[in-house]
């Protein structure tokens, strides 16, 4: 019975440091992939010629009104003037749950461009909003709060002026909401969104591998 | 010793398929087969952890007391599982941000503990191995040819995004059958799973009776030809 239960808690302690040497031997790298990734995504947006600070670094996080969770505003900057403002956020309105999307912003408002990050809505019809699947999100780039006005920032099923896909009005409308609360948002913090201090997490490893291999 | 091999991979391929025969491991099958690059991914991230865990437990398998060998399978499952994961979190980023959610669903595959409890438990490590490498086969075929089926008819697309599992080259490997959503949308959304999978395990009975019956037939003519 001893010898038994002995068996089992070897075992147990074996596997424990198996994964905890496993573990320690991946994190560094997890890390600095996923700030790759995520420096890819923001790049998509702000090419890497057009700004010369950390973009990663350079970070804070805001409660949107509308919006689920704290979101993370990125900002680029070329030779400190401000370039454009980033913000990843998370709307709870869509079909199946939570979209994340990243919403770029010049700093007079204009959108500079707007992708879709991560969702579970229904495949071949709210899926749609994918830029790889159609060209849907594009019809946002260069729009501001007041071109249109801020009542026609909805969906043309719903009386407002941008495009719905065809049976996914739920999803269009969560993804058209969640850009107009960001650029509400924006331009009530105007003066100070590129003034506040950056509160990134100092996990400076894997910072150095800036950019795309 | 050669026969038996063969033997092992018959079993795993075809009379004791674990997806259409044993039909374990449903939730990550029907889960993941929106695609046939999906199914490839998890078909050999699955092959990986049933081979690695037949043979930890067939090394095993003279130290377990039987009270506790269900405990100790799982625990070498979901330690291996996890392991898995790092890895694949750490040197192959891309394609675990589209497996990523359904590698831990490796866990819940009870095919692993199923071959562990039914076969490496008992036979040495050589046979473990052939039987993990077979049965991890024969699921992964399953994976691909759902996957493919259903990314078929739901996108008219094949091997798409085959990219993020093979690397830059892999582009070459899509084929586009069907204008942009014209596709079945049935096929990708989860009852085409159960559907497919459906699909697949009566054509494999109706292949089996028609032999059957085939040799049901030689054996009925021959005492009349004697």
């Amino acid at each position: 019975m001893l010898k038994t239960l002995l068996t089992l808690g070897l075992i147990g302690l074996l596997a424990a440091a198996l994964l905890s040497s496993v573990h320690l031997a991946t994190r560094d790298r997890i890390a600095s992939e996923q700030q790759r990734q995520a420096l890819a995504t923001l790049n998509q947006l702000v090419p890497e010629s057009g700004y010369d600070n950390e973009l990663i670094e350079d970070r804070f996080s805001a409660w949107i009104s509308g919006l689920s969770s704290p979101s993370t505003i990125y900002r680029a900057r070329m030779e400190s003037e401000p370039v454009a403002l980033l913000a990843d956020v998370t709307t709870p309105d869509g079909y199946s749950g939570d979209i994340r999307l990243l919403v770029g912003i010049e700093p007079d408002g204009e959108v500079i461009g707007v992708r879709i990050l991560e969702h579970r809505e229904t495949p071949g019809l709210g899926d749609k909003i994918e830029l790889k699947r159609t060209d849907w999100l594009r019809q946002f780039t260069g729009k501001s709060l007041g071109a249109p006005p801020a009542e026609a920032w909805a969906a043309d099923r719903r009386g407002g002026a941008f495009d719905t896909l065809s049976s996914a009005t739920i999803t269009s409308a969560a993804v058209i909401e969640a850009v107009r609360n960001v650029l509400a948002w924006y331009s009530a913090n105007r003066d100070n969104a590129f003034e506040l201090e950056a509160q990134s997490s100092a996990s400076s490893s894997g910072s150095e591998d800036k950019g795309k291999q | 010793m050669k026969s038996g091999n063969l033997e092992i991979w018959r079993q795993g391929l075809w009379d004791n398929n674990p997806g259409l025969v044993q039909l374990l491991g449903l939730c990550p099958l029907l889960a993941v087969t929106g695609t046939a690059v999906n199914g490839l991914g998890l078909g050999l991230a699955t092959l990986f952890v049933l081979v690695i865990s037949n043979l930890a437990v067939s090394a095993m398998r003279g130290v377990i007391r039987p009270e506790i060998r269900i405990p100790v399978f799982v625990l070498v499952i979901a330690t291996l599982v996890t392991v898995v994961d790092l890895v694949m979190q750490a040197w192959f980023s891309s394609l675990s941000q589209t497996l990523g959610i359904f590698i831990p669903l490796i866990v819940t595959n009870c095919t692993i503990l199923g071959r562990a409890e039914a076969f490496a438990s008992r036979r040495p490590i050589g046979d473990a191995l052939v039987d993990g490498l077979a049965q991890g086969t024969g699921f992964a075929a399953v994976l691909i040819v759902l996957g493919a089926g259903r990314e078929l008819i739901g996108h008219g697309t094949l091997m798409a995004d085959a990219h993020l599992l093979l690397g830059d080259w892999a582009h070459t490997l899509e084929i586009t059958f069907l204008p942009q959503q014209t596709g079945l949308l049935l096929a990708v959304l989860p009852p085409g799973a159960f559907i497919g999978l459906g699909l697949m395990v009566a054509a494999r009975n109706r292949i089996i009776r028609s032999r059957a019956e085939r040799t049901e037939a030689a054996a009925q003519t021959r005492p009349q030809a004697a």
